[in-house]
């Protein structure tokens, strides 16, 4: 019952103007960033960090909650209507979605989308509020050799579920970890890997690295490869609207894909993929309509974006309940949440519970927002595709170099960020997935932390790693994780399917 | 042996991956912890990460000879794979180090326009004239948004006093 009081609260609290105000700026910007091909929520959120500077904390994280909302419903509406995914998550709505468009169906599968992404996201924010203070209370016995167990199973997750080598993966995932060992070592003060720069005695910031891996290693790779003019974008006749079998075919779906992409962002499995690809499996296997997959079956819509938005609901759960980020993008609001200093994690409900129920209500609001907002206006984000390539790229490198200079007036940042982002053309160029590296960044000093208070405890025991249940099941999982995608080859298909999309 | 085609490339990517791990070991075999009592030395993680990069690197380095070739994002795995353009490369790469050199010199607002006009020239914009006016436009916005309202410091370099 109190969960429901403090709710209560946190809808007092988010709808005062001010935060109203930056959860309408954070759906409307995490839109525009789910509409351009090339910038997801990851980098946008990164953009945006300066700003923690001078904004209170609720506000803030208010609006890069309803960022990584709003970029899952932004993200369909390429997919359809250009048959680009805006976004990794929306790969799966290009399959079905384009040729709805194709067939002069743009506006219900428009529709489809954006009610399909609302029931998904209150359903998944309605379970999140209910069980992540529980989930919370359960951490709290948590230990530092559990941590470890953790952190290592969400990195070998992360690191071979995405991209479609495994070893590239663990690669980017290593130098992630390089990154991240820079600096002082904060129990002894040993200078690591500074070469004797001073600016590097504090540390590599994540901010520059995020901003320049995404937005500068993506500006130099699409100069070198690819000299296309422009993106064709399909004709939308008529109004976003569904008709009685739509509805009637759409439901069903969207309830399985919240209860697909859910579970999936909880428990770490590398992002939006995993489970909008499911949900397509899932949906091509239930269909009444079995002929019309592969030529603009709904059913291959609504599943999978139903699915990614109850997923980036579900990556909240860990990253509340335990500090434990599972995407990419998780990972860049953790990196908010510590610029306040405050360290998510089992006793973050206690601390700072106003803020977090308030941050939940505030979902609730942005998904509200995200579907009026979309729906009638769905032609004026259009419109946002014809910026010429030039100014677009131009404009997304002038913000990502304010950014990584403002965060501490520093060129040493501006240095940082340049060397990333050659960093960041050369993974592209050779397939290296770039997730794993920010997760390591991130995670990496966190990890070390925790190996040493549990060896601390244990006064030097290394037995002590994998003493308690949680643990040995967690080295079993990460066996299965290692071991598994060669024994069934998941991700072979996947990149078979995103093979199809792109075509 | 002949190598497959778009290996050798790879290969030096890779090998530079593998000299990081092994600056990352010699750094470290190099550095002396201070003498007082911790249970888990500074110098423990940073070897373990080398030895795990190292061979991974050279795991897939292998890999790569047997015909393992990567696939660039955005493309198919057997599709061809395009040389890179390293002249539009080098005009973002310039484009950028423009900033980093005119940031503190100039200011925000003249570093951030050089930039915006390389990148749009390296992207095959054609119309000089219209892309600095509307950089300018562009720019000078942003940093009266961040500087004014959102009061992030920016510098105003030689424009000081007219912005």
């Amino acid at each position: 019952m109190s969960s429901f009081h403090s709710l209560l609260d946190g809808f007092a609290s988010a709808l005062t103007l001010s935060n109203l105000g930056f959860g309408l700026l954070g759906t409307f910007l995490g839109t525009l960033v789910g509409v351009l091909p090339g910038i997801g929520p990851a980098l946008a959120i990164a953009l945006l960090l300066p700003i923690t500077y001078t904004v209170s904390p609720a506000s803030a994280l208010i609006m890069f909650a309803a960022i990584y909302y709003g970029a899952m419903y932004g993200g369909s509406t390429t997919s359809i209507l250009l048959n680009t995914p805006g976004e990794s998550g929306s790969v799966m709505t290009a399959l079905e979605g384009n040729k709805m468009a194709r067939n002069g169906r743009a506006g219900a599968a428009l529709a489809t989308a954006a009610i399909g992404s609302f029931v998904a996201g209150t359903i998944a924010t309605a379970i999140l509020a209910f069980t992540a203070p529980s989930i919370a209370d359960l951490a709290i016995k948590v230990g530092a050799a559990d941590y470890v167990a953790l952190m290592l199973v969400a990195f070998t997750t992360v690191s071979s579920l995405l991209g479609s080598s495994q070893i590239r993966g663990f690669i980017s995932l290593a130098v992630g970890l390089v990154l991240g060992l820079v600096g002082a070592d904060l129990q002894s003060g040993l200078a690591r890997l500074t070469f004797g720069n001073q600016s590097a005695v504090e540390g590599i910031e994540t901010v520059p690295v995020i901003v320049a891996i995404f937005a500068l290693g993506e500006a130099l790779y699409i100069a070198s490869r690819f000299k296309e003019e422009g993106w064709k974008i399909l004709p939308m006749k008529g109004k976003a609207l569904m008709t009685r079998d739509d509805w009637k075919r759409s439901w069903m779906p969207w309830l399985r894909g919240t209860a697909i992409g859910f579970p999936l962002g909880v428990i770490p499995a590398g992002g939006s993929e995993v489970p909008t690809f499911l949900s397509y499996a899932v949906e091509k296997n239930l269909t009444k309509h079995p002929e019309e997959f592969g030529h603009g079956a709904i059913e291959g819509v609504a599943g999978p974006e139903a699915a990614n938005n109850a997923n980036a609901a579900g990556a909240l759960v860990p990253l509340l309940a335990l500090g434990l980020p599972t995407s990419a993008t998780a990972a860049v609001i953790l990196v908010a949440f510590q610029t306040y200093q405050i360290q998510p994690g089992p006793t973050l409900f206690l601390t700072n519970g106003a803020l977090i129920w308030t941050l939940i209500a505030s979902l609730f609001i942005g998904n509200t927002l995200l579907l009026v907002l979309n729906l009638p206006l769905v032609r004026v984000w259009v419109q946002l595709l014809k910026v010429p390539r030039p100014y677009l790229f131009a404009g997304i490198t002038i913000f990502a170099l304010l950014g990584s200079y403002a965060l501490n007036t520093s060129t040493f940042d501006v240095q940082v960020a340049i060397a990333i982002g050659i960093v960041g053309f050369l993974f592209r160029r050779y397939g290296m997935p770039i997730t794993p590296l920010i997760l390591g960044l991130i995670l990496g000093p966190n990890l070390e932390l925790q190996f040493r208070r549990a060896l601390q405890i244990s006064a030097g025991d290394y037995g002590t790693l994998y003493a308690t249940p949680l643990s040995k099941v967690l080295y079993l999982v990460l066996i299965v994780v290692i071991l598994g995608p060669s024994l069934w080859g998941l991700r072979k298909k996947i990149a078979n399917r995103k093979g199809h999309v792109s075509k | 042996m002949k190598l497959p085609q778009g290996a050798k490339s790879e290969l030096t990517f890779v090998g530079s991956l593998f000299a990081l791990g092994l600056l990352v070991f010699w750094d470290t075999a190099r550095s002396e912890v201070p003498a007082f009592n911790l249970t888990v030395s500074p110098k423990v993680f940073p070897f373990a990460i080398a030895l795990i990069l190292m061979g991974l690197c050279a795991l897939l380095f292998i890999r790569i000879i047997r015909g393992d070739i990567a696939t660039p994002e955005g493309l198919e795995p057997g599709d061809p794979i395009e040389k890179s353009d390293y002249k539009t490369f080098s005009i973002v790469l310039a484009s950028l180090f423009a900033y980093l050199l005119l940031i503190e010199r100039a200011g925000f607002v003249i570093a951030a326009l050089v930039t915006f006009f390389g990148i749009t020239v390296a992207f095959g914009n054609k119309r000089h004239g219209r892309s600095i006016l509307f950089g300018a436009i562009f720019i000078v916005l942003i940093y009266i948004s961040f500087t004014k309202f959102l009061h992030v410091s920016l510098p105003a370099g030689i424009l000081k006093g007219i912005l």
